[in-house]
């Protein structure tokens, strides 16, 4: 079943334009100029049940803009779109009962108090009953591990606790589909992987569909099965994420130490040398163009191998690279 | 309807938040209240009487005790309404399955209901030690019932200048407008009853006075007649507001641009 359908989906912003200096300004105050700003153009996808899908591209993409219309916050400009089987900018409030969302950048917590206040007033709020709301708070508090961070005040979490929190909120009314919008940002480490793994959790145990934006490949990588990179507004890219790394992860990063010194002249025929050290070599080579095997066995005959690491590019460098060549 | 309540209760809990900065804002109704009583004790003394058209220095003291009830407990919607369109959070208010309207109303009426209490509170203590006794039980009820419609007449023009943060974001100025209309026309800095006949006949046929001088002048001065009539038109501005509002919602939920999009 499809959870999102999205036909031709278009939406301009005007934007006042205005030049520095205090001349422009007053002149700007009775003749206005208006420069339209294409965010979404002409977007096509769909987004079956229970999916993980994620939606990369860099700021400025229309990646929130295209989770705002799917919300119902923002009028397209053209365009159709479905979602749960209700046109969002019409049936907003329906819509509402079925979906959660967490913008990244925004609170939705109550900043003074604790989390748990919130969580009771979305519970009415979502018009579930007092023993609903409790044993759906004792779920997600388990679920995201924030039964000691419940009764602090938001303002006194971490940003890595609150977004647990946060996440945990907008899942409360049992959501068949969330949108989050750049869940990770500004997160350490540690703090991203626990939110990663609470989202994979849900989605598998409750059959929550996902689609998530994210300018974090990391993000990706660990949560999503299919991926839309979009830039201006368009999607540059679409496949399954293994697709993707197969297709696209095709260069290889190799480092080696030796026994022996290396010979200065260290060289191979289609391997790029990033480094030659006098115990060590680091290069990076294409697998389409050069075998790995040609490659190992020229690193085995130059020496006696203490250690290799060979490793993928991060993806990120990926997707760099699909939009540079989109953007061609 | 559950849901509302929710967030009245929601609002009240995060107003005592900050016990600290709760009563400090309260306090603040004192000391209008002692300023007042210098001004107006003086103007007493040199007019050498002891009613100014009709009300004494008393009645000056717990008329303005009223009305800077109602203005120090109003609500702040436009305020918050613009807070939410220019740091985006706004997005969260609609995307939730309440009306946006009645999620204002019941923000604004849980933050009023704590301020108005704690106003009365503090400006019955204040007045009494200034003043002497407070009005007739008839004249708290009076202005109790019509500080209802009062309060509804605050929160919709607070609520319409509020929609027009979703054209232009920032709405202070006008709320700076309005408020001037109700300091004077509204009868928050003099009665009505003060004015000449023409400017009073002007406020009357605006909806100021029904946000301030209605429950202030029965609250001093009940009167049976004068509580029907005036609660009678201060409703028929309700309804017209109401409905000025609900048309402007529509009219604005198109133009709503989310920041940060």
């Amino acid at each position: 079943m499809t959870s999102i359908e999205v036909h031709s989906l278009h939406k301009v912003f005007q934007t006042k334009r205005k030049a520095a200096g205090l001349g422009a300004s007053t002149r700007a105050l009775f003749k206005p100029e208006y420069s339209e700003v294409e965010a979404v153009r002409k977007l096509s996808f769909q987004m079956e049940s229970g999916e993980l899908l994620g939606f990369i591209g860099p700021n400025g993409a229309g990646k929130s803009t295209t989770i705002k219309i799917l919300t119902g916050i923002l009028h397209p400009t053209d365009g159709d779109a479905k979602v749960l089987g209700y046109v969002p900018w019409k049936e907003r409030q329906k819509l509402a009962f079925h979906i959660g969302t967490v913008f990244g950048q925004r609170p939705q917590l109550w900043y003074h108090l604790p989390a748990i206040d919130t969580f009771t007033l979305f519970g009415k709020i979502y018009e579930l009953d007092d023993r609903e709301i409790k044993k759906r708070i004792d779920f997600l508090t388990e679920a995201f591990e924030i039964r000691d961070l419940l009764e602090t005040p938001v303002r006194k979490l971490s940003l890595g606790q609150r977004m647990r929190c946060e996440v945990a909120a907008s899942l409360l009314h049992r959501p068949k589909l969330i949108l989050l919008d750049e869940p990770s940002i500004g997160l350490d480490v540690v703090a991203k992987q626990h939110i990663r793994d609470a989202i994979r959790r849900m989605n598998q145990e409750e059959g929550v569909g996902v689609l998530l934006t994210s300018h974090d490949a990391g993000d990706l990588e660990a949560l999503c099965k299919r991926v839309i990179i979009i830039n201006h507004g368009q999607i540059v890219y679409e496949d399954k994420v293994s697709n993707l790394k197969r297709k696209h992860l095709t260069s290889k990063l190799v480092e080696v130490r030796y026994a022996q010194e290396v010979p200065a002249n260290f060289h191979l025929n289609g391997v790029e040398i990033l480094k030659v050290g006098r115990y060590g070599v680091k290069l990076r080579f294409d697998t389409n163009q050069t075998p790995v095997d040609k490659v190992m066995a020229h690193l085995s005959s130059v020496g006696d191998l203490v250690d290799i690491t060979i490793s993928d590019p991060p993806l990120e460098e990926v997707i760099a690279k699909i939009y540079r060549e989109a953007a061609k | 309807m559950q849901k509302y309540l929710a967030i009245i209760k929601m609002q009240v809990i995060n107003n005592i938040a900050y016990p600290g900065d709760f009563l400090g804002r309260s306090i603040s109704i004192g000391i209008f209240l002692f300023i007042f009583a210098g001004l107006w004790g003086t103007t007493f003394r040199i007019a050498g009487t002891d009613s100014i058209n009709g009300l004494t220095f008393a009645n000056m003291m717990w008329y303005l005790m009223m009305a800077e009830t109602i203005e120090l407990g109003r609500p702040r919607t436009n305020r918050i309404i613009s807070e939410q369109v220019k740091n985006g959070e706004v997005a969260y208010i609609l995307n939730k399955p309440y009306n946006f309207l009645l999620y204002h109303f019941s923000f604004g009426l849980g933050d009023s209901l704590l301020r108005v209490g704690m106003n009365i509170v503090v400006g019955l203590l204040v007045a009494w030690l200034l003043a002497g006794p407070p009005p007739s039980l008839l004249g708290w009820g009076m202005a109790l019932v019509t500080l209802v419609g009062a309060w509804i007449l605050h929160f919709c023009m607070m609520a319409l200048i509020g929609l027009a943060a979703f054209l232009v974001e920032e709405t202070n100025s006008f709320e700076l407008i309005y408020q001037k209309f109700v300091f004077v026309l509204g009868g928050m800095l003099l009665p009505l009853d003060m004015f000449p006949e023409w400017l009073q006949g002007v406020a009357r046929a605006l909806p100021f006075p029904y946000m301030m001088y209605t429950p202030a002048r029965l609250f001093v001065k009940p009167d049976v007649e004068l509580f029907w009539q005036m609660l009678g038109i201060q409703w028929l501005w309700v309804a017209a507001l109401v409905f000025l509002l609900a048309i402007a919602y529509r009219g604005s939920e198109k133009v709503l641009t989310v920041n940060g999009g």
